[in-house]
């Protein structure tokens, strides 16, 4: 990429977080930036609240996991 | 390319789910930690599936309209500062174009608004509680949701990083708590307690509302546990429950204390009309009941509704009968120790209200309530029946048996006393001469059917019945038409009136009989009384308890035949009798003698005894009158000049001559100022009194409309003689005073006729003793006042005589002095006291008894 673009990009991103941020979404920076290349690809944006959503249950539900060895 | 696209789109959703499962921030060292490889598969392998289901998005891909949208919901949020924000971040973002850039930043926008309102979703449901009890809580996600809600706000409020409580969150931690407060207070449901309610309002005690007698009301007892306000709710809507427990209670008992007649006709009217109202009552309560199971039908299907009937809404409805039961409790209340005409007349004075509902509902209890009185009515005013078990009716009858052969007493004070007008039991709307008409009017038809023998007041009665509008047939009358009521009893009185006068006066001869007592008894009748007088005078004069009433009775006979009075009324006639007063050692005939008229029923309603009385004091007076006239009358037939007198001139010795014509003289004189007060005072009362009030009788008695008026004039006519004639209360001084003139006019004329008496002895003892020419013209030898048997000195000298002559004379001038002084005296007196009396015709007497001032010049000293 040029530098051009990844400044866009990065700024995007920037401003994206910041919004998200607003809107109280809960989601780092990372994980925006992968939803935003997800939804780049065309990928309904439903779709993927959907699982962000299901995902988060699962989070609270489930009981905080020991630091476990990678597997 | 698409393969490579997959794959990368498969790298980055692994990469998404395992960043965002092990995205924990409650880890102590905030390191992103591993996820349980189980779970990130299943996470994974259920993105997978989510993401090729080929969901399409349900908006238009328009970034603008979204960011739009994101705008007005922070706002509306009430963070605008963040809104503004958010606005400048999104232009900035929406310029930024070209390489690097997002392409589907509508994709972008709409991720984070859903992610955004799923967090504030899933926030709100776990601890809101908009609807009320029937909700179930998750303490777990309480406790979960604050741990979110601690994460999820970084710095961007004011700076601040709040750890405790949210001020967002404020009112759902409030909903939270009004939760747990209701879950406390509330045992019983509503739908329970409406059916309680309803259950007390027909006088039951429901499950949780009982009646308590202690505090006399139906109340939720303290252990179950609800909140005021219900409470408050229940106890107001059981008042209706309680009122009508007293009236339910009212008609009971009188249902139950009927046999024992203490409740009347009327009060088991009012019971009947109570009833219904009642029965209309659990009408509206059974339509209630089957509304309350039903539950209201909802647009919505999601929310769930009570039932139809709740607390309020029983409330409303029962605001109608609440008004009527509270007016039925108050009527009960008043008329439970009322009855008869008297309930009818408080009934009737709450009906005078303003507002409609409760005019409507009183007169209709009270058409009720009435029928019977106004049936009582309409019999007693078109047949004097009165058929009253309970003594309810406001006439009552004094007579204890009305057949046709009851006593001659009771039929005498039939009409006066026979039946009466029981104030208490007058109801209201019947006023006072209404109800005196209708006494007056029943009274009449059973006078005429007792006394008067009479069927005639039948037809009267129909016919009035006819000209009123109404029949003759029971029930025809109603509360509220009092006017025809009254139409009904004013002509019925009018025509029962009429018949009863007309019988009077044509049958009963009415007026003749009046007329002869007035001939009779008042002396109207001179030339009988001149008879009478002068047949009975002597017999009178003889002590009482000699005199036989039948040697009187004939003397009657005798002046009546020999009087005008034979051409009168044989039926008349015969009532006229002598009556013979309660006498006392020491009185003579004249005390105890008295006229009676014998009056029969129907008459004797008017002729009274107490009336008789008055009539025979008024005899005694007039005959006393009478006598004195007559007395000076037989005293001026003896002294009438006349042979006798005139010859003693011619043979008397001067000073004997002289000194009869001094006493002649005074004796004249004497006898003429009494001659003149007899006769005026007996002119005065003849005309004066008696005639005026006789025509004034007679008029009144022409014009008069029923007995009661024929009553009263009568009763005016004995009360106006009575007055004018110095016989009433006022007069008593005067009264006496006048019986001791009579008293000296007697004796007067007994002197006269002593004096003549000695003036004949002395005419016939000079003739005796004189040669034969003279023996007419004899003297009498006079006799002192206590005198010798005339005639014993015959054959005394001429001398003798003159001088006993003399003395005579002297005597008999010194007692006509005393008398004349005496007299003059005593009319001095009488004429004093005369201007004080009060009633004017008495100054016409003293007018005529002194016109020429005779006496008032005698005596100047007004």
């Amino acid at each position: 990429m040029d530098p051009e673009a990844a400044k866009t990009a990065r700024e995007s991103l920037e401003l994206s977080f910041q919004m998200s941020n607003i809107l109280d979404t809960g989601l780092d920076r990372h994980t925006l930036s992968v939803l935003i290349a997800l939804c780049d690809l065309g990928l309904n944006p439903e779709a993927l609240t959907v699982v962000v959503k299901n995902c988060a249950q699962k989070l609270s539900s489930s009981p905080p996991p020991t630091p476990a060895s990678s597997s | 390319m698409e393969d490579d696209d997959q794959q990368k789109t498969l790298d980055l959703v692994k990469e998404l789910v395992h960043r965002l499962l092990s995205h924990n921030p409650t880890a102590p060292n905030n390191a992103a930690q591993n996820p349980n490889p189980t779970d990130l598969n299943n996470s994974f392998r259920y993105a997978v599936r989510i993401l090729s289901s080929k969901l399409t998005p349900s908006i238009a891909p328009d970034a603008d309209a979204i960011a739009e949208s994101i705008k007005r919901r922070l706002a509306t949020q009430g963070k605008s500062s963040k809104a503004l924000s958010f606005a400048d971040l999104y232009n900035k973002f929406a310029s930024k174009t070209g390489a690097g850039s997002i392409n589907n930043k509508w994709a972008v926008l709409y991720l984070l608004k859903i992610v955004s309102e799923d967090r504030k979703v899933s926030q709100a449901s776990q601890n809101s509680a908009l609807l009320l009890p029937n909700l179930t809580l998750d303490d777990r996600e309480i406790g979960g949701d604050s741990r979110n809600s601690r994460r999820g706000d970084k710095g961007w409020e004011n700076g601040v990083l709040v750890v405790a409580k949210d001020p967002e969150n404020l009112r759902e931690i409030a909903f939270r708590e009004f939760v747990d407060l209701i879950k406390e207070e509330n045992e019983v449901s509503e739908e329970v307690l409406v059916r309680d309610v309803l259950y007390a309002c027909q006088g039951i005690d429901g499950k949780y509302v009982k009646f308590d007698a202690d505090l006399d009301g139906y109340v939720l007892p303290e252990n179950f546990k609800v909140p005021r306000s219900t409470r408050t709710m229940v106890r107001k809507l059981c008042e209706l429950g309680w009122l009508f427990r007293k009236v339910r209670g009212y008609i009971t008992d009188s249902l139950d204390s009927f046999p024992t007649a203490e409740v009347g006709t009327v009060g088991q009217a009012l019971c009947a009309a109570l009833q219904d109202e009642l029965s209309e009552y659990y009408k509206l309560l059974a339509v209630l009941e089957t509304q309350a199971m039903n539950p209201i039908p909802l647009v919505s299907r999601s929310a769930t509704s009570g039932n139809y009937l709740s607390l309020r809404r029983l409330s409303v409805w029962f605001v109608e009968p609440m008004v009527k039961m509270r007016l039925m409790a108050v009527l009960v209340d008043t008329c439970k120790v009322l009855k008869g005409g008297a309930m009818a007349g408080s009934i009737h004075l709450h009906a005078q209200h303003g507002d409609p509902l409760v005019h409507e509902f009183m007169k209709s209890l009270l058409r009720r309530v009435c029928s019977p009185l106004f049936e009582m009515v309409r019999r007693w005013v078109l047949e004097g029946e009165l058929e009253d078990i309970f003594s309810e009716f406001f006439i009552v009858s004094e007579t204890k048996e009305l057949e046709s052969n009851v006593s001659q007493k009771a039929k005498e004070s039939l009409w006066r006393e026979g039946y009466r007008l029981h104030s208490m039991m007058l109801p209201s709307f019947i006023s006072q001469p209404l109800a005196q008409r209708i006494l007056r009017t029943g009274k009449s038809i059973n006078f005429l059917r007792v006394c008067c023998d009479d069927r005639g007041w039948a037809d009267a009665a129909t016919e009035a019945a006819a000209a009123a509008g109404t029949s003759t047939r029971r029930g025809s009358l109603g509360y509220g038409e009092t006017d025809a009521l009254e139409n009904l009893v004013a002509e019925a009185a009018k025509r029962i009136d009429k018949h009863l006068l007309d019988v009077m006066y044509s049958r009963y001869k009415f007026k003749e009989h009046c007329l002869a007592i007035k001939r009779y008894l008042l002396l109207g009748q001179g030339d009988f009384v001149q008879y009478l007088m002068d047949s009975i005078g002597e017999e009178l004069s003889e002590p009482a308890n000699t005199i036989s009433s039948f040697k009187l009775a004939g003397f009657l006979e005798s002046a009546i035949r020999s009087s005008n009075a034979q051409y009168d009324d044989r039926d008349i006639l015969d009532r006229v009798r002598v009556n013979m007063m309660v006498q006392s050692t020491g009185d003579r005939g004249w005390d105890v003698f008295s006229l009676e008229y014998d009056a029969s029923v129907p008459l004797n309603t008017v002729f009274t005894e107490s009336v008789m009385a008055e009539y025979r004091r008024i005899f005694n007076f007039l005959w006393k009158l009478r006598r004195v006239e007559h007395a000076l009358i037989g005293a001026w037939k003896t002294m009438k000049p006349n042979c006798i007198t005139s010859n003693s001139f011619v043979k008397l010795q001067g000073a004997v001559k002289s000194q009869l014509l001094v006493t002649l003289r005074q004796c004249q004189v004497l006898w003429n100022e009494m001659n003149h007060f007899v006769t005026n005072l007996q002119y005065y009362i003849m005309f004066e009194v008696l005639e005026v009030s006789w025509s004034n009788f007679s008029d009144e008695m022409e014009s008069a409309k029923d007995l009661d008026d024929l009553l009263a004039a009568h009763e005016k006519y004995l009360n106006s003689i009575v007055e004018k004639s110095l016989l009433g209360e006022r007069s008593r001084p005067l009264y006496k005073s006048l019986f001791v003139l009579f008293d000296l006019i007697l004796r007067y004329r007994g002197q006269v006729d002593r004096l003549y008496e000695g003036i004949y002895e002395l005419q016939a003892r000079n003739a005796v003793s004189l040669p034969s020419k003279d023996k007419r013209k004899s003297s009498k030898q006079t006799a002192k006042k206590t005198s010798e048997p005339p005639g014993s000195w015959i054959g005394e000298g001429r001398k003798a005589l003159t001088q006993r002559a003399g003395e005579f004379l002297q005597n008999m001038g010194k007692e006509l002095g005393a008398i004349a002084k005496e007299y003059t005296s005593l009319l001095e007196v009488f004429l004093s006291e005369l201007p004080v009396q009060q009633h004017i015709d008495l100054k016409f007497l003293l007018f005529r008894l002194d016109f020429t001032e005779f006496y008032s010049q005698l005596h100047p000293t007004k």
